[in-house]
């Protein structure tokens, strides 16, 4: 056992750290639970997600369930929110990130949720599982348009896409080999649903059709035959410059923020070390994302980089609803949160504004969706109703939280975090806390909640 | 009435089918007017929606009520219907723990329950069923139980505690009252039903978890006829499994659904539909997707809320009554003797 694993075991900053990047935060709770465990094995619990810890299955189908995606995204909510399988879920949304496929083309909410499905189901699994579940998905065929793809009138949109946007990145590919690609998928359809009306959606599933798929001699990456979207997805998953590309990609998700995608062929990675490290392991491995995970969420390099990375709008809300608890069992009311909340924000799931997935970092917030997230934070917080916020108000009361204004701020910075602050924050925080003693105590510690929240740290992860 | 000595079964064909997308989306209860009226009620439930459509077995749109909301007369998560002799209707909701009544018009008329684990209070109350008297049966979900009041809802009693054991529930669902009294519960977690006797004594069970015949996934309704024949709504099976009154398997309904009438003319004027229903492979729409509820009449209609596919489908039972001799005296063990 290492040094820094000791000190792991009762570090519940680092704790915080870690459900913050690998799921949507824990409450304080839940972090006292999780202390008594080494931070590895904490790790590996959260690589290793099993049924038994997740929402059980029979209890979504009992209590939610709809036709419009807001139903759907309402359930992937609560999941978010309640299974302790948190990177699961993460590593779900993760993956609507990078194979962004978006309902305003495909109309079809059950393909867009059974793509969902997919990713919870594949997400932690290998590149090549994942790549091929991917191009046998219905909603991502029709929305690349692969299902135009044709024998003889090949369709390169979505051969285009799988290099530049899903595993390679550009300038790791020539134009022959988009083609030659999209030659090896010809053929790749799906069965057709019947109609909306009059009985609802009804699934569909991949088709392969050999009299629509080109049998003839291709090149792609310097390998020649009779290749297929099978083989063409070998090759990829065997280039350095995938296990790079993706390596990035779970780095600018879980880490660190780094530029946008199309400007990682010019910038280098801000941690070229971990970067190095994560492609190593997925290259060692034959392309295992469990593998390449293991490597980032252990590394030095993530244990420090807290408070590095804007939330996203999914985080934000899931991270505030787990917090204030009134979701905590099933109950109406999540859908708002996905129909409304979080694309006022700027992210609409199932949404995608296009195949490159949404701008992360600091593009998530400008003037107004700044003003969206802090309202938010502090109308759901200011309800001290809400069971998740009045565990918070008995805890700090029941100690001596309250005895001065340093030790209020620290106890309600420790309460929902832990969490750390600039100065100027923290002295903002401090002069709150000092012109509000004598007041009641329930109703300081809301206050001084809603102040909490409102501070530009809390938009960080 | 008294139950047949015996039932010479002729089949039990599939009827017709009701309702279709935007008329009776996500069906989660049906209930049934007086007999011979053909008059119905759907309950609609999916997130951010709740409503009761007014139906006939003719296929006929009579118009909606129901408005989502926390206030007394709207509804949040409603589970179960059911329609007293003057046609007023009574739903069950599992978010706001509480029963409300409407009149056949949809003007509310009182509630009563309240969040809790004492007498009269619930935690997600879930399926409900009449006795003779028009007392109400409510299984009380999350407490693990059933409770019995009278229609204005005075506590009469209630029994049930949570496990797997006699009389012991885990989150069970719906319920039914035979015409004898006795009452069955769908002991949902525990993948069985168990059967009481009107004052909660209780009386046999049946069914364990699986999806073979006479197995359950997830049962979420029960309904008896007046033969005694049980039926079991296995929503996670996609089926409605038949027992007769010993619980011995008979049979199993799978879906066998065409276009309502409702849908036909719909279709009649939409082209893109047609073109794309053409292209598909159709026998999957037969099929039941996720049932929820189920109803019986005294004339042999068994009624499914198709859940997944917006719609009831509608069976009809054909089974002749058999005098003692018609029907010989019960065998020890099977036979291989033809006669």
């Amino acid at each position: 056992m290492s040094t820094s694993a000791v000190e792991a075991r009762t570090d519940l900053a680092l704790l915080a750290h870690l459900y913050r990047r690998a799921g949507f935060g824990a409450t304080r709770e839940q972090l006292d639970r999780l202390a008594a465990r080494d931070y590895e094995d904490t790790v590996e619990f959260l690589l290793n997600p099993t049924p038994e810890a997740g929402v059980p299955d029979d209890e979504i189908a009992r209590y939610m369930g709809g036709e419009a995606p807001h139903a759907y995204t309402a359930t992937w909510l609560f999941r978010m929110i309640n299974s302790e399988c948190q990177l699961q879920e993460k590593m779900a949304l993760f993956w609507h990130h990078v194979f962004a496929t978006g309902l305003a083309k495909n109309e079809h909410a059950l393909a867009a949720s059974s793509q969902i499905e997919m990713f919870r189901r594949n997400g932690l699994s290998d590149m090549r599982t994942i790549l091929l579940d991917l191009s046998h998905d219905p909603a991502m065929i029709f929305w690349l348009d692969n299902n135009e793809n044709h024998n003889g009138e090949p369709n390169e949109n979505y051969g285009r896409e799988l290099l530049e946007l899903f595993s390679l990145g550009v300038g790791n590919y020539t134009e022959i080999d988009i083609k030659n690609a999209a030659r090896a998928f010809t053929g790749w359809t799906f069965t057709q649903p019947t109609p909306l009306y009059p009985h609802g959606y009804y699934p569909t599933e991949f088709r392969f059709d050999p009299e629509d798929h080109d049998n003839g001699e291709k090149t792609f990456l310097g390998k020649t035959g009779n290749l297929d979207g099978g083989d063409i997805i070998d090759i990829i998953v065997e280039q350095p410059s995938c296990a790079r590309f993706i390596s990035r990609h779970l780095y600018n998700f879980f880490v660190a923020d780094e530029p946008q995608v199309p400007t990682w062929n010019d910038l280098p990675p801000q941690d070229p070390e971990l970067v190095d490290a994560m492609s190593k392991a997925f290259l060692d491995s034959g392309g295992e994302i469990r593998a390449v995970l293991r490597v980032m969420f252990n590394s030095d390099s993530f244990k420090d980089a807290r408070f590095k990375k804007v939330k996203s709008p999914t985080e934000l809300v899931v991270g505030v609803l787990k917090m204030v608890g009134n979701h905590d069992n099933f109950r109406p009311g999540l859908a708002k949160y996905a129909e409304s909340t979080t694309v006022v924000m700027g992210q609409k799931l199932l949404d995608p504004p296009t195949v490159e997935g949404w701008h992360t970092g600091k593009e998530w917030i400008d003037g107004g969706n700044l003003t969206e997230r802090v309202n938010f934070a502090v109308g759901e917080i200011g309800d001290g109703s809400s069971p998740g916020i009045q565990r918070i108000v008995d805890r700090l009361l029941e100690g001596d939280s309250l005895s001065s204004p340093e030790s209020f701020v620290d106890s309600i910075l420790n309460a929902i975090g832990p969490i750390e602050v600039e100065e100027p924050t923290r002295a903002a925080l401090v002069k709150f806390a000092t012109d509000s003693e004598g007041d009641d105590d329930r109703s300081r510690v809301v206050r001084m909640l809603r102040l909490t929240v409102a501070t530009p740290e809390y938009q960080f992860a | 009435m008294a139950r047949p000595y015996g039932l010479l079964r002729a089949g039990f064909p599939y009827l017709k089918t009701l309702g279709m997308r935007r008329l009776t989306n996500f069906p989660v209860g049906i209930a049934l007017g007086p007999e011979g009226t053909g008059r119905m009620f759907i309950l609609c439930r999916q997130e951010g929606a709740a409503l009761v459509r007014k139906y006939s077995f003719d296929d006929e749109d009579g118009g909606t009520f129901g408005e989502v909301g926390d206030e007394e007369g709207k509804l949040q998560w409603p589970v179960s219907i059911i329609a007293d002799s003057e046609e007023n209707v009574y739903i069950s909701d599992e978010a706001l723990d509480r029963i409300s009544s409407f009149d056949s018009d949809g003007e509310f008329l009182a509630c009563f329950g309240e969040p809790g684990s004492g007498e009269g209070q619930f935690n997600r109350p879930a399926g409900m069923a009449f006795d003779a008297d028009e007392n109400i049966y409510i299984v009380d979900s999350m407490n693990h139980r059933v409770q019995k009041f009278a229609k204005d809802g005075q506590f009469i009693l209630g029994w049930g505690s949570f496990g797997d054991g006699d009389a012991q529930f885990d989150m069970p669902w719906g319920i039914t009252v035979d015409e004898l009294g006795d009452v069955y519960v769908a002991d949902w977690r525990n993948d069985r039903i168990q059967k009481f006797s009107a004052d909660g004594e209780f009386v046999m069970k049946f069914g364990t978890s699986g999806s073979a015949d006479g197995e359950f996934n997830r049962p979420t309704d029960v309904a008896v006829d007046l033969d005694g024949d049980i039926y079991v709504c296995d929503r996670g099976n996609n089926r409605v499994q038949l027992f007769n009154q010993e619980a011995r398997y008979v049979e199993k309904f799978l879906g066998a659904a065409t276009l309502s009438k409702i849908g036909r003319e719909y279709m009649m004027t939409n082209a893109s539909p047609n073109r794309i229903r053409d292209m598909a492979v159709l026998e999957p729409q037969k099929f039941l997707r996720q049932p929820r509820s189920i109803a019986v009449d005294a004339a042999g209609h068994l009624f499914i809320t198709d859940t997944g596919s917006y719609r009831v489908q509608v069976y009809q039972k054909e089974a002749i009554h058999l005098e003692p001799h018609q029907f010989a005296p019960p065998m020890r063990s099977v036979t291989l003797h033809q006669e």
